[in-house]
């Protein structure tokens, strides 16, 4: 009987011990971000073999479908792509046209920004990161030079921005994170809106867009640029649905964005643009 | 050495499985957490307080939750199934089922409230589903776990 008794004060003694020490972590991790190192450290050695190793059978399956493609396929998709590269090398040329006469014009009105051309290209290897939030995992780190706040594109637009760096492996918020708001603009008018995500999978939102604002189905949203955070002028998305609300004084209106990023197996990385803040989640 | 062996393995099993469940959002079942409470009610000796702390950070890591609330509700968890685990051990499985709904819906209820006094919306009350699907997975970890202890003869 004593030496339960024992046993039991002091497990409960650990109990405080371990609560006041939990508490410690989350004030120091919510309050004052101090311990990413740990989390880092933990996310390379043991989260990075179990992404892998959970993403192995959804990789074998995947390989096995391309390998059963048949050969028709493969030619139909050759010829596709030839025409694709076709047209998209004489847009090249006319673009090489256009870059020169950028330079010259900017170099008329002395603006020294200057636009680097380098990207990279991340492979997915986690598509739902979290059981709540809309996160992926990439396979590049900080070893590879990404820093939290990095714009994420695909080749049609938007997807996201960096969250989380670790040594091997970063996460990418989405756009369509129904937390996460991006600062828009509407292409054809210049309106500034802010453009929200949605609990479903292809639909963005706008909120709080006033019923004599001039928003139409089918105008283009690209970033704007406010706040620093994600380079002006990446398209967005198309609206596709406008109505008003007769309860409150606002209109409804629904984006589709022009990326499908849960389905993409590799994603684009911009480097000519630097957030100015920090990023608070 | 066996013992250690065969709870680190199964323990990393459930954070595959946990990571490879997470496209179903809300409805994911807390595996950690299932195969957690199996190696206290099993083996109540081996399993302690310090060690499920350890299994809440990684699992904090893992969900991308703010460090510390996973390893807190662990070693609440695991204090609490300790107390009762006299109780656990002896009764059937599907009265285990039930203890394992009440346990994790005040383990929830919990993370919900510290969520709220950080201000930190990760959750809805959609979560609570955790506590259905996990108490319906229950007898399924329970049997698989039973046959790797007899398997490898792990003993308290």
């Amino acid at each position: 009987m004593n030496r339960f008794y024992q046993k039991s004060t002091n497990d409960f003694y650990t109990f405080i011990l371990l609560t006041i020490l939990s508490i410690t972590t989350l004030a120091l991790d919510h309050k004052y971000k101090q311990i990413d190192q740990i989390r880092s450290f933990i996310s390379d050695l043991i989260v990075y073999p179990i992404t892998m190793i959970s993403s192995l059978p959804k990789s074998m399956i995947d390989d096995a479908i391309r390998e059963s493609t048949n050969l028709d396929a493969l030619e139909q998709e050759i010829s596709r792509l030839k025409k694709e590269n076709l047209s998209l090398k004489i847009k090249l040329q006319e673009l090489a046209s256009l870059r020169g006469e950028n330079i010259r014009l900017r170099k008329i009105t002395r603006e020294s920004k200057v636009t680097s051309n380098k990207q990279t290209i991340v492979k997915v290897i986690n598509s739902s990161a979290s059981p709540v939030k809309r996160v992926v995992v990439i396979d590049k780190g900080k070893n590879d030079g990404i820093f939290i706040g990095q714009n994420v594109i695909g080749t049609k637009g938007l997807v996201g921005q960096i969250i989380e760096t670790n040594s091997l492996t970063s996460k990418v918020i989405l756009i369509t994170e129904p937390s996460h708001d991006t600062p828009g603009e509407i292409n054809r008018t210049g309106e500034k809106i802010i453009v929200s995500g949605s609990p479903q999978d292809k639909k963005l939102v706008v909120n709080f867009v006033s019923t004599n604002s001039d928003i139409q189905a089918g105008d283009v949203i690209s970033t704007s640029g406010a706040g620093n955070r994600f380079k002006p002028k990446i398209p967005i998305g198309k609206v596709k649905n406008v109505s008003n609300d007769l309860d409150t004084e606002f209109k409804i209106v629904e984006i589709e964005p022009f990326e499908d990023p849960k389905r993409m197996p590799e994603l684009i990385l911009i480097w000519d643009y630097k957030p100015k803040e920090n990023i608070n989640e | 050495m066996n013992k250690f062996l065969s709870i680190t393995g199964t323990i990393l099993v459930s954070f595959i499985l946990t990571v490879s469940t997470f496209p179903l959002g809300s409805f994911t079942p807390d595996w950690t957490q299932l195969f957690l409470i199996y190696w206290i009610i099993a083996i109540p000796m081996s399993i302690g307080l310090f060690s499920s702390w350890i299994v809440g950070i990684l699992v904090d890591v893992i969900m991308g939750s703010t460090l510390g609330i996973n390893a807190l509700m662990f070693t609440m968890v695991t204090y609490l199934i300790s107390m009762i685990h006299h109780i656990v051990r002896y009764i059937t499985i599907f009265q285990q089922s039930i203890i394992i709904f009440i346990v994790l819906v005040i383990k929830v209820t919990f993370i919900l409230w510290i969520e709220a006094i950080l201000d930190i919306n990760n959750h809805g009350f959609s979560i609570y589903w955790t506590c259905l699907t996990s108490a319906i997975l229950w007898p399924v970890v329970f049997y698989f776990l039973r046959m790797i202890r007899r398997r490898y003869n792990v003993t308290g």
